[in-house]
């Protein structure tokens, strides 16, 4: 792209770094310059070549940060919660009044040095330039009396932009913290959001962490987790971002300790020009860890739908269960799903299983309930909330079961 | 209220309705008895609207001409079957979707749709009647459901529905003696002036209970035979290899 205004004096301009980070950040800016965008050469994004969809959809782009404020949040309704605001990736403002204070840490994010060297383009450029994010952590024995939804605004004036922030959630020994990412994008206009995000749970502890939209967007949003698991954690990930002309989510795993378990399961519904790529890597490096990964899709329209899910199993890692399964279902001929299953295991006594199935809606359930009086049209979006409804039923609260239940019939109508 | 005329329908390049003929009147209830395989489930499906079927040949329901009616139309004007197996359909709670079908229905007729604490009486009512446990329909549609319990789920939505035109196909199959009772006795209070029936069974036990006018047998895609309820009798000692 001839307008990329991503350059080196950006990183001059950041305030109070040392030497090291300095050159941390320049090496990650080569790094991103040499590769570029990343396109479907590289392995990781063979279905999502990122360097021709944005040249599809940008003439300019520069990644300086953009300030400004919010003069109004719509705070969800329906249940009570703790917040943290960011807009345009900047921490705003946070509130934990249902809280201990003094169990909780959260500040803005400015550490960015000791990181390995990544082979995605999309992190060099991240490490390069990310200046904004949050750290949050959470002391030893501590369980939230209330779930955190962590408000991702994005302000209307945002246009042309990669905004890069970073992002760190710490969970302490036996604490537990249930989290829902609600991102809010105001803007009109297209724009990229880089994030990259260190997920680390201590000793028996547990974070759920939801994804979710407020509304349709036209925003681009790849996002990396790296998460850390000690003895006896438990995480748990529940994905139901649709809505997003592009959306890449990355997760990748390391059970680190014995007892651990990692759950991934997704429900999502993509329509009209949607592109959603839901890439996992579950590393199972000590035994008697488990790891259950459910995604189910169904694409209307001209979507495009990805799950890459990858199982590692390192030789130590006995008795390891690791679970996968991918369904999608495709409502019309233009959609597009692709599922690439991926297991590398070194371990012998091991319980791993792994599937992956696509296809469209079953005609003889529809001819089953038209012959009860329900048009194509009201048989076809029933099929489809009981299909997407089976993830759904996994969330254990009442209310944001509720919540969620209500986007996911808002993305089925068409909002 | 049912007119069929030299009938052939095929699926898949297969002839399987060769050339049926039936005539069903207001308050008839009729019986069709036959081997796997002769096409009794296909006739039913065809009535029901089911698509993939090449058809030929005249279909009349109400003076109207069914293959331009689409499948639900068929159901909001009272044509009702009862499948053979019916579809287990997950996420998709029993009530709800009884509630869904049955205001989709009264909307077409242009009556009110029921609110939630109506439907529910009406729910209780009919489930009750016909031995229902209550607590199936809180679950997924026909998931997990025994064999017995999808059947009876199937007479309880006609009950709802209350179809002027109900296609009953093998619900007697796979029901308990005192189950089958309760559905015949179903069906019987649901026979009036007005509605007809047409019933695909194998067994005469169910024609003890439900009283048909006519008695047809269905054999390799036609109706080879048609009598009264004793043509059902001699049917069970002789079996079908006689008539051909
Ligand atoms: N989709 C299909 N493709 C090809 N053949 C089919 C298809 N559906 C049904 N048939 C065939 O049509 C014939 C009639 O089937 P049908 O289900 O109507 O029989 P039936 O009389 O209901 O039998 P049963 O008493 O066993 O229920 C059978 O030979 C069956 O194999
Ligand atoms: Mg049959």
């Amino acid at each position: 792209m001839q307008n990329l205004d991503i350059n080196s004096k950006q990183i001059d301009n950041i305030k109070k770094i040392t030497s090291e980070e300095k050159n941390f950040r320049i090496k990650n800016l080569e790094l991103f310059k040499t590769a570029g965008f990343p396109n479907k050469r590289l392995e990781d994004w063979k279905f999502s070549d990122f360097s021709n969809i944005i040249s599809n959809n940008f003439n300019k782009l520069d990644a300086k940060s953009v300030s400004s404020n919010v003069n109004k949040i719509n705070f969800l309704k329906d249940f009570e919660h703790n917040y943290i605001i960011l807009v345009n990736g900047n921490l705003h403002s946070s509130n934990f009044d249902y809280e201990k204070i003094n169990k909780i840490k959260i500040l803005p994010y400015d550490k960015n040095t000791n990181y390995r060297i990544s082979k995605n383009p999309m992190i060099c450029l991240n490490h390069a330039l990310a200046e904004n994010g949050y750290s949050l952590e959470i002391d030893e024995n501590y369980k939230f009396k209330k779930v955190l939804v962590i408000y991702n605004f994005f302000t209307p004036d945002v246009n042309n932009k990669i905004l890069n922030n970073k992002n760190k959630i710490k969970i302490g020994k036996n604490s537990e913290l249930h989290v829902i990412e609600y991102t809010e994008n105001q803007s009109k206009f297209k724009f990229i959001n880089n994030s990259y995000e260190d997920i680390i749970l201590e000793k028996n502890s547990k974070l759920r962490n939801l994804y979710i939209q407020g509304r349709k967007s036209n925003g681009f949003f790849h996002k990396y987790i790296k998460s850390k698991l000690f003895y006896n954690s438990n995480y748990l990930n529940f994905i139901f971002s649709s809505g997003l002309k592009f959306n890449k989510l990355d997760i990748d795993c390391d059970l680190e300790e014995e007892k651990c378990t990692c759950n991934i399961l997704s429900a999502l519904f993509l329509n009209k020009n949607e592109h959603q790529e839901i890439k996992t890597s579950v590393n199972h490096l000590a035994p008697n860890c488990k790891s259950y990964q459910k995604i189910k899709n169904v694409l209307s329209s001209d979507s495009k739908g990805i799950f890459q899910g990858k199982v590692y199993v390192k030789a130590n890692a006995q008795k390891t269960d690791a679970y996968q399964l991918s369904k999608a279902i495709l409502l019309n001929d233009n959609a597009e799903f692709n599922s690439k299953p991926e297991l590398e295991i070194y371990a012998d006594d091991v319980k791993c299983t792994h599937g992956s199935a696509s296809g469209s809606l079953d005609e003889n359930s529809l001819h089953y309930l038209m012959t009860r009086g329900l048009n194509r049209e009201d048989s076809t979006k029933l099929l489809t909330k009981g299909f997407l409804n089976d993830i759904v039923e996994f969330i254990k609260s009442p209310s944001i079961k509720e919540f969620v239940k209500n986007k996911l019939e808002d993305q089925l109508n068409g909002h | 209220m049912l007119k069929i005329k030299n009938l052939q329908a095929s699926i898949n390049k297969k002839l399987i309705l060769k050339g049926l003929n039936l005539n069903i009147k207001e308050g008839e209830l009729h019986a069709i008895m036959g081997p796997n395989g002769s096409g009794k489930s296909t006739l039913a499906n065809v009535l029901s609207g089911k698509s993939g079927y090449e058809i030929s040949g005249e279909l009349k329901f109400q003076g109207e001409n069914l293959k331009e009616i689409s499948v639900e139309e068929r159901a909001r004007k009272g044509i009702f079957l009862a499948f053979q197996y019916p579809l287990e359909i997950p996420g998709v709670n029993t009530n709800n979707f009884l509630k869904t079908s049955l205001n989709s229905v009264r909307k077409a007729k242009g009556e009110k749709e029921l609110d939630a604490l109506a439907f529910l009486k009406l729910v209780k009512e009919k489930s009750s009647e016909l031995g229902i446990d209550e607590k199936i329909l809180s679950r997924q549609l026909n998931v997990g459901f025994s064999g017995g319990e999808k059947k009876k789920n199937e007479i309880l939505q006609m009950k709802i529905l209350n179809p002027n035109f109900s296609i009953l196909d093998e619900t007697d199959s796979g029901l308990d003696i005192d189950a089958l009772k309760i559905i015949a006795q179903g069906v019987n209070t649901s026979r009036d002036k007005k509605k007809s029936f047409l019933v695909i069974t194998h067994y005469q036990r169910l024609l003890d209970y439900i009283k048909p006018d006519f008695v047809h047998v269905l054999s390799e895609g036609r109706i080879v035979k048609t009598g009264c309820s004793e043509l059902a009798q001699e049917l069970e000692k002789t079996g079908y290899q006689k008539l051909n």
